[in-house]
């Protein structure tokens, strides 16, 4: 019987119902799009770096694990005895440079020979492998979104650059250039950021781990085997913090949309609420037709939001193809849950009133 | 013969009612000492000018509203002695409803507007009760219409149904022909009438119209919040 009421009342008002469905729709796919890009975003990074298929990764002291913080304070020479060690079979240096011009990525700086000899190489789509200082490798994603092709020049870190080739993604960055380019432009000569190293057995990798960390103490040293599985929103400072405002924005949104909604509603049926109360309707009655009509209205929100969202990460990859948003059904579930707790906090207050209201009064109310 | 709920206890006993409103250092008593009572079966028309508190007396007999001094007594119940809840649970089983402008719920059809009470009454849908009320009451074509679908004499016999599908005590009306025109207006106490007289339905009605007044088989007159005489047929 509630249950048909309720529905009812939604349907009366319609314009009012789907504001109020839109606006935690709005809510949803806010929460549901920027976890999934930042998620998606660390995800990817994640997986390309696993994707070089080195087996350990040496970075500074405290490096962080996003490549894009690392600076580079190695001397190159390093390398020499991280290839001397019994269970290393490669090593390559790569420098890594942010570019945030028109875009933001990783540049990584390679050594062509080393770099293939731990990641089996590119596979190149069209053009050819690095040759000259000048050259610039682009992954076919990037390239793809940014219309580039193999011969153009590409503006770079200050830069300009010959597209010297395009290659399959997954190997780290999307961009590469040469090493030795990438630390005279940064004024990093003879400097790495990172060491890739390529066991002589995949089952030797503890080993080699073990004799690097002897050889170098308080050096940062990773497995990449189950690299993504390493990374984690709270692997990138701030990035909790952010989604826990974002997420604090949606539900703000959530209960005011829904407290003006069901005030304005009680408001409305004031005579009603009066007609229910005449008939024996309890306290407890009255808020549970309140809150089911909110329930009803978030579960529509909800749905619509994860609608939503979808078309939105379809729409975003269609205009920056190299964007990765990841939709989980945990984060779906959440975002669910986030509106509906925030739905119904919004309409507590109202229900409360209207539970309240004097019935003599109601049933005069104009 | 015997006069409905002769030798049987009244099943509305109030006993020196008073029922003052403050407005600031201003006291306006609507009520003055009112003592009535309503037997079993009967058919109780409560007439006076407007303001003479004849709707005060409704609402605090339904316990809608809280006496401010005095008794009310609804089937050996004492409304002054209850909270909220307890009044509301009383109305719930013994007392039902019927306003001038219908009160009907806009956004649902007849048969939600009477199954409703049934709900809240909580004893669940008695399908049986609920055809020979609408039956009685002449619904059974309409109920399937919005109560804006319906004219103003068929929003009434929806009331009405609702008012009486879960069996109450007593049955309240106020001013229940109000706002309808000559015609309804006879259809309806005639219904009303009907309902007493067949179902042994007790109803207090209150009206300033003396023709719908003389549907009752007794008569209070009251002004200025009291009941200053009373007759029976």
């Amino acid at each position: 019987m509630i249950g048909h009421l309720v529905v009812r009342n939604a349907l009366h008002r319609p314009v009012r119902t789907a504001i109020t469905v839109i606006a935690v729709a709005i809510e949803v796919t806010l929460v549901i799009i920027v976890v999934g890009l930042t998620s998606g975003l660390v995800l990817d990074v994640a997986k390309r770096t696993e994707g070089i298929g080195a087996d350990i990764m040496v970075q500074p002291p405290s490096a962080s694990v996003f490549m894009a913080f690392s600076g580079a304070p190695m001397p190159i020479t390093i390398g020499t005895k991280l290839a001397q060690l019994e269970y290393v079979q490669a090593v390559s240096p790569v420098l890594v440079q942010f570019n945030s011009v028109n875009g933001l990525d990783l540049v990584y700086g390679i050594q062509p020979d080393t770099f293939r000899q731990v990641s089996s190489g590119f596979v190149v789509l069209s053009g050819t492998e690095l040759q000259d200082p000048n050259d610039i490798l682009v992954d076919d994603v990037y390239a793809r979104s940014r219309k580039i092709k193999v011969g153009q020049m590409l503006h770079v870190l200050e830069h300009d650059f010959h597209v010297a080739g395009i290659i399959e993604h997954g190997k780290g960055a999307r961009l590469f250039v040469l090493i030795s380019t990438l630390q005279e432009m940064s004024g990093a000569r003879d400097k790495a950021s990172i060491f890739f190293l390529k066991c002589d057995r995949s089952d030797h990798t503890a080993a080699a781990m073990d004799e690097v960390r002897e050889l170098l103490p308080r050096y940062e040293i990773r497995p990449l085997k189950d690299y993504m599985s390493q990374i984690t929103s709270s692997s990138l400072p701030g990035l909790d913090i952010f989604i826990n405002v974002m997420i604090g924005i949606a539900v703000g949104i959530g209960f005011l949309v829904t407290f003006l909604s069901m005030y304005t509603t009680i408001i409305e049926r004031t005579r009603e609420i009066g007609v229910l109360k005449s008939l024996g309707a309890s306290k407890p009655y009255i808020v549970e037709i309140i809150l089911s009509e909110t329930s009803l209205l978030c579960v529509g929100g909800v749905a619509a939001g994860v609608g939503f969202s979808y078309l939105m990460r379809v729409i975003l990859i269609k205009v920056w193809p190299s964007l990765s948003i990841l939709i989980t059904l945990k984060w779906i579930c959440l975002a669910g849950a986030i509106a509906m707790v925030g739905g119904l906090l919004g309409a507590g207050y109202p229900a409360w009133l209207a539970s309240r209201k004097d019935p003599v009064e109601a049933l005069a109310y104009e | 013969m015997l006069a409905p709920g002769a030798g049987l206890e009244p099943i509305l006993k109030t006993e020196n009612l008073w029922k003052v409103y403050r407005t600031g250092k201003v006291e306006v008593p609507a009520l003055s000492g009112v003592s009535i009572e309503v037997m079993p079966g009967e058919f109780v028309s409560i007439m006076g000018p407007s303001g003479c508190g004849k709707s005060t007396l409704l609402h605090v007999i339904g316990g809608l509203a809280q006496a401010t001094s005095g008794r009310v007594l609804i089937d050996g119940n004492d409304l002054t002695q209850m909270s909220d809840a307890e009044r509301t649970l009383l109305r719930r089983h013994k007392i039902g409803f019927v306003f001038q402008r219908f009160n009907l719920l806009p956004t649902i059809d007849a048969y939600h507007n009477i199954a409703i009470a049934q709900h809240i009454h909580g004893n669940g849908f008695d399908p049986h009760r609920f055809e020979t009320v609408a039956a009685l009451l002449g619904l059974k074509e309409r109920l399937r219409h919005k109560p804006s679908e319906l004219s103003g004499g068929e929003q009434q016999r929806v009331a009405i149904a609702r008012a009486i599908i879960s069996e109450p005590k007593i049955l309240l009306a106020d001013e229940p022909t109000g706002n309808l025109d000559t015609k309804t207006s006879e259809a309806v106490l005639g219904l009303l009438r009907q309902l007493n007289k067949d179902l042994g339905q007790t109803i207090v009605m209150i009206t300033h119209n003396p023709d719908a007044a003389a549907y009752g088989n007794r008569v209070l007159h009251m002004r200025d919040g009291m009941v200053v005489n009373g007759a029976a047929h």
